[in-house]
């Protein structure tokens, strides 16, 4: 278990090693420059020339590169292009706001998908699984921006319930903390939810064709009693990879949906970063998300030994 | 924001006060809300988040909206953007103009009590010029800043600057610095100046806290506060007026303003603004380096459909840089539109195509990309739309890689500013390769003119060649708009876009 561990960390550390190089490539082959976009239309050569070399951007790409990586490996992932402030307060700053988005948006979204896609699968070919299915084919089509304002519309302003943006930290107020994130959490909630219930009903319908379900039904248990014990516990596995991919994508920041309802997350920073053309923090906030994700995957898999005898890490 | 929040916020800004340091907003301690007679605190939706409120090296607007608040120059420009005192009481200039003597206000301080001398004015200078700063153009022909004591500034020149003035106070990016600031870096998110408003607070991403300076050497402000959040969908931000979310906001959807506007609250006022958008033709292209292929261009263009789809109609149409309402307008209408003229002038040439590079930074460019398609097409040139996002656009236009671009200028007030840099031969921002002779000269001398008579003149005469010329072709000058809840009262919409809530109060 131990040693299993421990090899998973050694490969993350190596995926984040070649995250670092990917983007900076990337970087490298994206047109713009962040000091050109620093000076906006006032463009004055000296001024341009004084600011490229004190970012370092004047020096040759591998050496930017392996300058970078040396200051990241004692943990130091350089400054702000934009404000000089360090990367790693910035980024951290923005992950509060991001984690108590995406558990909520996550959360909401198990509510809906759980019971939905069960019944759905259960009783598949009943007008329910029709209306289950009509649902979910909408959360997943329409786009989340559009569905972000007309809940801004409906829920703020004709009804006046809810405030249309901002964000209150939840270790500050959790009661102005909750009404601020209901409507984007409800809004990615239900696009998540939309995707969740889809595998969730068919990874159900699988099951049900499978032989030991129809021994148990053979046996005479109770319909309740084989999709509780029997069903559910098989059609977990599965999902519970899906879910772990959704939450990594949600701990990535919802872009959109950050800069929408003004949340200050990492997506809306990744966003702005993209904007500017700040490639530290670009990259300290892709690092920190591909940091997350590996993370999530380590504890899917810890947890898959759980749900599953057969599967043993080692 | 929901009430209790705000009385949360009003508790950490007394206790910011009391402590004048760097405190989190989410100390909770159960202090009043602050002094009743006065009131308040402002609650302001912009669109964007400042990068970084270090005057001297941000160029976003979103910053200059906050820092307006917090810092002074050495003077100011009033609603009609004459210059005047602020903290420069007086001048004077020497008999070659190549001397200026400026007297301090007595007794100024900074937020944190510490006195604003001559010297800081000097270290403030020498920093944007040394450190080639955004603003270093502006002070292109300062040789010298002295301050011989407390409260006299000596600038010496190396040419007569009539303009010195509105490059010295034109906007907050030449404001007055305090060096200990600075030399611990505390400027990028805790600045201190001497305005009306001091920075209690900045979370990333969320908010930027004000509060009313106590050591300012004007009239007190009367509000207790200003909080900017960042809101940048405009939608969104309308709704949070409505819903009592703000009390003001100048990031409202253009399409809805003139019917806001018509419906009383929340109150929303346009005022024609200062600024310019304009469409440049690569003149180091063929076959746009011919002047009757650009005046063609100009003839064929409809700037009322123009102005309607790109503002809204929330615009002026214009054929010179400088608005009706400034003293340095001048009135000069050559190109009405007129199909016929456009094609002779054309002479045979049809056919063209026509790349025009516009950017999603300003959607309006997008929007009026169409019609000035519709409109050349009308004339034979096929006009293929290229839309790219601001830092790819701008590669391109320091590169040279385009037939046409449309853009605007914001924020200037004097005329130099408005055509010596674009439309001299060696201009920095003249991307588009205009080459007259004649208007170099002018411009040279008009620089320098001290004659303000003589001045407008040689700047009228200038205008006039650059226009025949269609160096830029101008398209409209915008309004600038702003919504405010009705109890907010003093809100003064001003040309250069400035926000200033010195004198802005609410009800209560």
């Amino acid at each position: 278990m131990r040693r299993f561990i421990l090899r998973r960390l050694l490969q993350s550390a190596v995926a984040l090693l070649g995250v670092t190089l990917v983007v900076f490539l990337l970087l490298q082959m994206v047109p713009g420059d962040p000091v050109r976009v620093a000076l906006g239309t006032r463009f004055d050569p000296e001024t341009y020339e004084a600011l490229r070399s004190r970012a370092g951007l004047d020096q040759p790409a591998v050496v930017q590169y392996f300058s970078y990586l040396g200051n990241a490996l004692t943990g130091d992932l350089g400054v702000s292009f934009r404000s000089g402030e360090p990367v790693t307060d910035i980024v951290l700053a923005r992950l509060p706001a991001t984690l108590s988005l995406a558990f909520t948006a996550l959360l909401l979204a198990l509510l809906i998908a759980f019971p939905l896609g069960v019944i759905s699968g259960v009783r598949s070919g009943s007008p329910i699984d029709h209306a289950v299915r009509i649902f979910s084919q909408f959360g997943v089509s329409v786009p989340d921006f559009w569905m972000g304002i007309m809940g801004i519309l409906l829920f703020a302003g004709v009804l006046g319930w809810l405030p249309p943006s901002g964000y209150v930290a939840l270790s500050e107020d959790p009661a102005g903390w909750l009404a601020h994130v209901i409507l984007p959490a409800a809004t990615v909630g239900l696009v998540t939810a939309s995707i969740l219930t889809r595998f969730i009903r068919s990874s159900v319908l699988e099951v049900l064709s499978q032989d030991y379900v129809r021994t148990a039904e053979a046996k005479g248990l109770r319909p309740r009693v084989v999709v509780l014990r029997h069903v559910l516990r098989n059609a977990l596995i599965p999902v519970v990879t899906v879910v772990a991919v959704q939450l990594a994508s949600l701990l990535g920041g919802v872009i959109v949906i950050e800069v929408l309802f003004a949340w200050p997350g990492i997506g809306r920073l990744t966003f702005d970063a993209v904007q500017a053309r700040d490639y530290p923090v670009l990259q300290g906030a892709v690092l920190l998300v591909a940091g997350l994700f590996l993370l999530v995957n380590l504890l899917v898999d810890l947890l898959y030994a759980r749900l599953d005898p057969r599967i043993s890490v080692r | 924001m929901s009430r209790g929040h705000r009385t949360l916020a009003g508790a950490a800004l007394a206790l910011t006060v009391a402590l004048l340091a760097g405190c989190s907003s989410g100390a909770g301690v159960d202090v009043g809300g602050g002094d009743a007679a006065k009131g308040g605190v402002l609650r302001a939706a912009i669109g964007g988040e400042p990068d970084q409120l270090d005057p001297h090296k941000t160029s976003a607007y979103y910053s200059f909206q906050v820092l307006e608040n917090v810092y002074d120059t050495l003077v100011e420009p009033d609603a009609e953007l004459q210059m005047r005192p602020s903290l420069a009481t007086e001048w004077r200039t020497s008999d070659d103009q190549l001397t200026w003597t400026f007297t301090l206000r007595e007794g100024v301080k900074f937020s944190d009590g510490s006195a604003l001398t001559a010297e800081d004015v000097v270290y403030s200078y020498r920093r944007i010029i040394d450190e080639k700063l955004n603003a270093a153009y502006k002070f292109a022909t300062v040789k010298e800043v002295a301050a011989p004591d407390a409260t006299t500034v000596v600038i010496t020149l190396t040419a007569p600057t009539p303009n010195l003035l509105a490059n010295l106070g034109g906007f907050k990016g030449v404001a007055i610095v305090q060096k200990a600031n600075v030399d611990s870096g505390d400027i990028r998110t805790k600045p201190v100046g001497s305005g009306p408003f001091s920075v209690a607070g900045y979370t990333s991403g969320d908010r930027i806290e004000l509060v009313r300076n106590e050591n300012y050497w004007g009239a007190q402000a009367k509000l207790d506060g200003v909080t900017f959040t960042f809101v940048k969908d405009p939608t969104v931000a309308l709704q949070n007026l409505r819903g009592d979310e703000a009390d003001w906001t100048d990031n409202l959807p253009p399409q809805q303003v003139p019917g806001l506007r018509d419906a009383g609250n929340p109150t929303v006022q346009t005022v024609a603004s200062n600024d310019y958008w304009y469409l440049a033709l690569n003149q180091a292209r063929k076959p746009y380096d011919d002047p009757a292929v650009r005046q063609a261009i100009a003839f064929a263009l409809d700037r009322e459909a123009i102005a309607k789809a790109a503002k809204f109609g929330l615009a002026t149409v214009n054929q010179t840089a400088i608005p009706r309402a400034s003293s340095w307008h001048y009135d000069y209408t050559p190109y009405n539109r007129d199909l016929d003229k456009a094609k002779s002038l054309l002479a045979g040439k049809s056919g063209l195509n026509l790349e025009l590079m516009v950017t999603t930074e300003y959607p309006e460019t997008v929007t009026a990309a169409q019609v000035i398609a519709a409109n050349l097409d009308e004339i034979g040139i096929a006009v293929k739309i290229r839309t790219l996002d601001f830092a790819q656009w701008l590669d391109e236009q320091g590169k040279g890689n385009f037939d046409a671009f449309l853009l605007g200028w914001l924020g200037n007030i004097d005329p130099d500013e408005f055509y010596y840099a674009q439309h001299h031969s060696e201009g920095t921002f003249n991307f588009h390769n205009y080459r007259n002779a004649e208007v170099d000269k002018l411009l040279e001398q008009a620089r320098v003119q001290t004659d303000q008579a003589a001045r407008k003149q040689e700047y009228d005469r200038a205008a006039k060649l650059i226009v025949d010329d269609a160096s830029y072709i101008y398209l409209y000058n915008p309004d600038v708009v702003q919504g405010w809840s009705d109890k907010v009262s003093g809100v003064e919409v001003r040309t250069d876009r400035a926000i200033r809530f010195r004198d802005v109060a609410l009800a209560r």
